[in-house]
């Protein structure tokens, strides 16, 4: 197989985009996309300082480098969730990464904070993904706010969006298909959220990261349950193996011509929103969601007799 | 015969005689964006020949984000 552009051997297949690429061609390809979804969707403005969140797996790290090369003013910021062993890991490839890329990096350590995600999963009866991602956000906002950061910048890529919409219209959601997409505008003290590698897929960003070199953090989390998600997605891989191009269509054609349909009825039912009382974050109910968590587990794990003879434990 | 190691499962297998890269992915049930089919530093595409000897890491790509 040849690259379609050079004639070169390719290593790169790219049915969805009936083509095949050298790995120079795509270095090229892929800069390409993140930057078009940049301009088209005036992700980032000059000037502008970006965070962008670092898991350790391929598409934040992938987004993270990208973003370097192309000349944004990017910060990483990991938040460390202090389950044993895989945040350890996940942490390391990220700082790794950073310091042998010389990038800038911050790290928020939940234990520090008195919310490490095993204490919320042994203390809070509600599914630990949705708490766990709840926290996470969470602090990207803080961090973003406390630290004059006007873009916030996550590795979404294609086929996650894609099958997230999908899951949102499968319910319905009109208040998720009113404003999904690679941009949220900044508003009532959030910084603008942005989603860069949202024209590539998993695949795309995975060929990226390997061809960079990128050691990346693939150890699953043992709380995670093989999601929902995985499910939509091997749908979409059979649509997409049999309709090449259907991915990138479906996305786009929802921001042309869906989104603006739900954004006009989801307009008028915003509620008021003010600092935290607590934290500051922006939040419509007095004291923010992540707050009255750590109230919770903060109480029962004082009220816990397992843990009494070991008050020090952060 | 063609040593094939798959991430992110940790998982060896070992092949006799398989031709092409597109063999081992249907052999393994995988489509041409499921995984990347590495040999050496070298990604590879679906028409690639496979030598006797060959070692290949094959590593999918679905996350479950
Ligand atoms: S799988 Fe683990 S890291 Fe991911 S959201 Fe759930 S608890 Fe958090
Ligand atoms: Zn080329
Ligand atoms: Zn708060």
């Amino acid at each position: 197989m040849k690259c379609r552009k050079c004639k070169a051997p390719a290593e790169i297949d790219l049915p969805s985009h009936n083509t095949a690429c050298c790995r120079a061609c795509f270095a090229e390809y892929f800069t390409g996309q993140v930057d078009k979804a940049i301009r088209h969707h005036g992700l980032i403005n000059p000037g502008e300082r970006v965070l962008v969140a670092l898991s350790g797996g391929k598409d934040s790290l992938s987004l993270m480098l990208e973003l370097s090369r192309q000349g944004y003013d990017v910060t990483g910021l990991h938040v460390d969730l202090g389950i044993p062993v895989s945040s350890a890991a996940a942490r390391a490839k990220v700082e790794n990464f950073c310091t042998a890329r010389g990038l800038k990096l911050k790290v928020v350590e939940l234990i520090k904070e008195g919310l490490p995600i095993p204490d919320v999963k042994q203390y809070i009866h509600r599914p630990i993904c949705s708490a766990c991602g709840k926290i996470k956000r969470h602090w990207f906002n803080r961090v973003a706010l406390t630290d004059g950061f006007q873009v916030l910048a996550t590795g979404h890529n294609l086929d996650d969006e894609v099958a997230r919409l999908f899951a949102n219209t499968l319910r319905w959601d009109a208040g998720y298909l009113s404003d999904q997409g690679p941009c949220l505008a900044a508003e009532s003290g959030f910084a603008r959220k942005i989603k860069p590698l949202y024209r590539l897929t998993e695949f795309e960003t995975a060929c990226y990261a390997f061809l960079n070199g990128i050691e990346i953090h693939t150890a699953p989390c043992p709380y995670s349950s093989g999601a929902t998600f995985t499910g939509h997605k091997k749908l979409w891989s059979d649509l997409e193996y049999t309709s090449p191009g259907t991915k990138i269509a479906f996305y786009d054609g929802f921001l042309k011509r869906g989104r603006p349909a739900f954004a006009q009825v989801d307009k008028d039912q915003g509620r008021a929103v003010a600092p935290c009382t607590t934290c500051a974050s922006p939040t419509s109910t007095g004291v923010c969601g992540v707050c009255r968590l750590k109230i919770a587990v903060t109480e029962r794990r004082a009220a816990d007799p397992d843990r009494q003879t070991d008050p020090d434990r952060q | 015969m063609i040593t094939v190691f798959i991430e992110p499962d940790n998982e060896t297998l070992h092949f006799e005689r398989l031709k092409t890269v597109l063999l081992l992915q249907q052999r393994l049930g995988l489509r041409v964006n499921d995984a990347l089919v590495i040999r050496g530093d070298m990604l590879l595409t679906p028409d690639c020949r496979l030598q006797d000897g060959d070692e290949i890491r094959i590593r999918k790509v679905i996350s479950t984000g």
